[in-house]
């Protein structure tokens, strides 16, 4: 329920609760301002009260709310416990308006500013992958916060054959950093790309300038291909990330591509050596970043390289959105109710097979 | 998702601090890790071993942990990693020696390898190899 009230100082929650704390019940409160934008919530319980007290400075509310949720042995306890806060507040004097009402906003402002970041950044990432005749192409991002360090592009190049581009990149960290340190090496890696003779040197120069410039504060694993798509030759620089893997149209147990080099941005070189596949008619090859192994579930165990190896197997034969869309939801559901700890980022190439 | 940490000293011409960890290394306790490391070296820690025969996992955060160790045990304050920290290669291109790794898991070797983090430590095969080293270059 909730219960409006004029104001709000010394509120010494914890007597007001007291008396119905024998009774067993399920409380929690959150303490909004004028506009509903909450300052403080708890359940009800001691420390958590105590929590509240001090996270309103010099106990000011005014023209706020508290709302009341819960379920009590017996029923309507929510309500009693409302109307006796409410009652304690109403009856306080005002200080210390301002500092809440600040608070507030602030927090509502940063919000809205990540809010836009978040929707910034999902534009950065082709989320649509490029029209390839003759490939299947399906991808899945998602930030574990309002912004990401994992990104991913795939786009063709203008080299004879317009190869196609694929890159992955995790940023090492979260949130605003990453994010930032993300939308600066995103250009730059696709511009190496563009002017370098192939993914082993375009990791080099992008390593180059990030550490030449110092401009480098986190570390980036980055994996660069390219794929003729004539082919289906596919060759790659593995920067540090999380190995590639082939589901083969044959039948044969996944595979990981090995061969990496250090991560970007920690050495003054790389030298990451450049590895070939071959993309038969009806093969796959799967890129994803660490948020998908590394995912936890509540109990504390790790997704891990099998249930990826698992899901592949399940899904062989499968579009390669259909590949994307079942590992995405596995990983999601392996760690409900919390929600994902770290971004995830899945890319699936499926050469399509034979007509 | 849990991780022990054990710190044994070593006397000798220069003392040593052997910190054990078993479990996992992950972004729930990397943090731990580095403020353990930041409180030995307030407490005097010059010379410091990290036995990972017990490790069976070490996530990317685990990285960012290894490289703040290092940090601290050059007497630089590690970075706030929300906010970003230096690149490696601050600390020069040499494997440095104030901090050894000893004994990884295949599974923590791999990680070390494919990141070239390896490049940064010396790894020994365990800890007395790397007791052994770590007085011998003292």
């Amino acid at each position: 329920m909730r219960v409006a009230v004029g104001s709000a100082a010394d509120l010494d929650l914890d007597a007001v609760v007291a008396p119905f704390r024998a009774v067993d019940h399920e409380l929690c409160l959150r303490i909004e301002d004028a506009d509903g934008y909450p300052i403080a919530s708890t359940s009800l319980d001691p420390p958590a009260l105590d929590a509240v007290t001090r996270a309103i400075p010099g106990g000011a509310l005014a023209g706020g709310r508290i709302r009341v949720w819960g379920s009590a042995a017996g029923g309507g306890l929510g309500t009693a416990v409302a109307e006796s806060l409410a009652a304690a507040l109403a009856a306080a004097p005002i200080t210390d308006l301002a500092i809440a009402a600040q608070h507030a906003a602030n927090a509502r402002r940063i919000e809205e500013e990540l809010a836009n970041g978040r929707r910034l950044q999902r534009a950065f990432v082709a989320l649509k992958p490029p029209d390839v005749p003759g490939y299947d192409i399906a991808s899945h991002y998602e930030a574990a916060r309002e912004v990401g360090g994992d990104f991913f592009d795939l786009f063709r190049q203008r080299h004879r054959g317009h190869p196609l581009s694929v890159v992955i990149a995790d940023v090492t960290g979260k949130g605003i950093a990453a994010a930032l340190l993300m939308a600066f090496v995103r250009p730059l890696l696709r511009a190496a790309i563009e002017h370098t003779t192939g993914p082993a040197a375009a990791l080099e120069r992008t390593n180059k300038i990030l550490v030449e410039e110092r401009r480098s504060f986190l570390f980036i694993t980055a994996l660069a291909g390219r794929l003729d798509v004539r082919t289906g030759h596919l060759c790659f620089a593995n920067a540090g990330h999380e190995l590639p893997l082939i589901v083969r149209a044959d039948g044969s147990p996944p595979t990981w591509l090995e061969g990496a080099g250090p991560l970007v941005g920690a050495f003054p070189r790389l030298d990451v050596p450049e590895i070939s596949a071959d993309l038969a008619p009806g093969d796959l090859a799967l890129f994803y970043t660490d948020g998908v192994t590394d995912a936890r579930s509540p109990s504390g165990e790790r997704f891990d390289e099998w249930r990826l190896l698992e899901t592949l197997e399940d899904t062989r034969g499968g579009t390669a959105h259909e590949v994307v869309s079942a590992l995405a939801d596995k990983v999601c559901a392996f760690q409900e109710p919390a929600p994902p700890a770290d971004d995830i980022t899945i890319v699936a190439i499926r050469r399509l097979p034979a007509a | 998702m849990s991780m022990d940490t054990t710190v044994e000293q070593v006397e000798g011409a220069v003392p040593i601090t052997i910190l054990a960890l078993e479990g996992e290394l992950d972004a729930s306790n990397f943090q731990d890790l580095i403020d353990t490391v930041k409180r030995l070296y307030d407490e005097g820690t010059r010379k410091l071993i990290i036995d990972l025969a017990n490790l069976r996992f070490m996530a990317s955060s685990g990285l960012v942990a290894l490289h703040s160790i290092v940090q601290i045990m050059h007497g630089q304050p590690p970075l706030d990693p929300e906010g970003g920290w230096q690149a490696l290669h601050s600390l020069g291109g040499d494997a440095q020696t104030e901090v050894r790794l000893a004994g990884p898991q295949a599974s923590v070797e791999r990680v070390l390898q494919r990141t070239g983090l390896d490049r940064m430590f010396v790894v020994h095969a365990d800890r007395y190899t790397a007791i052994d080293a770590a007085s011998a270059a003292a």
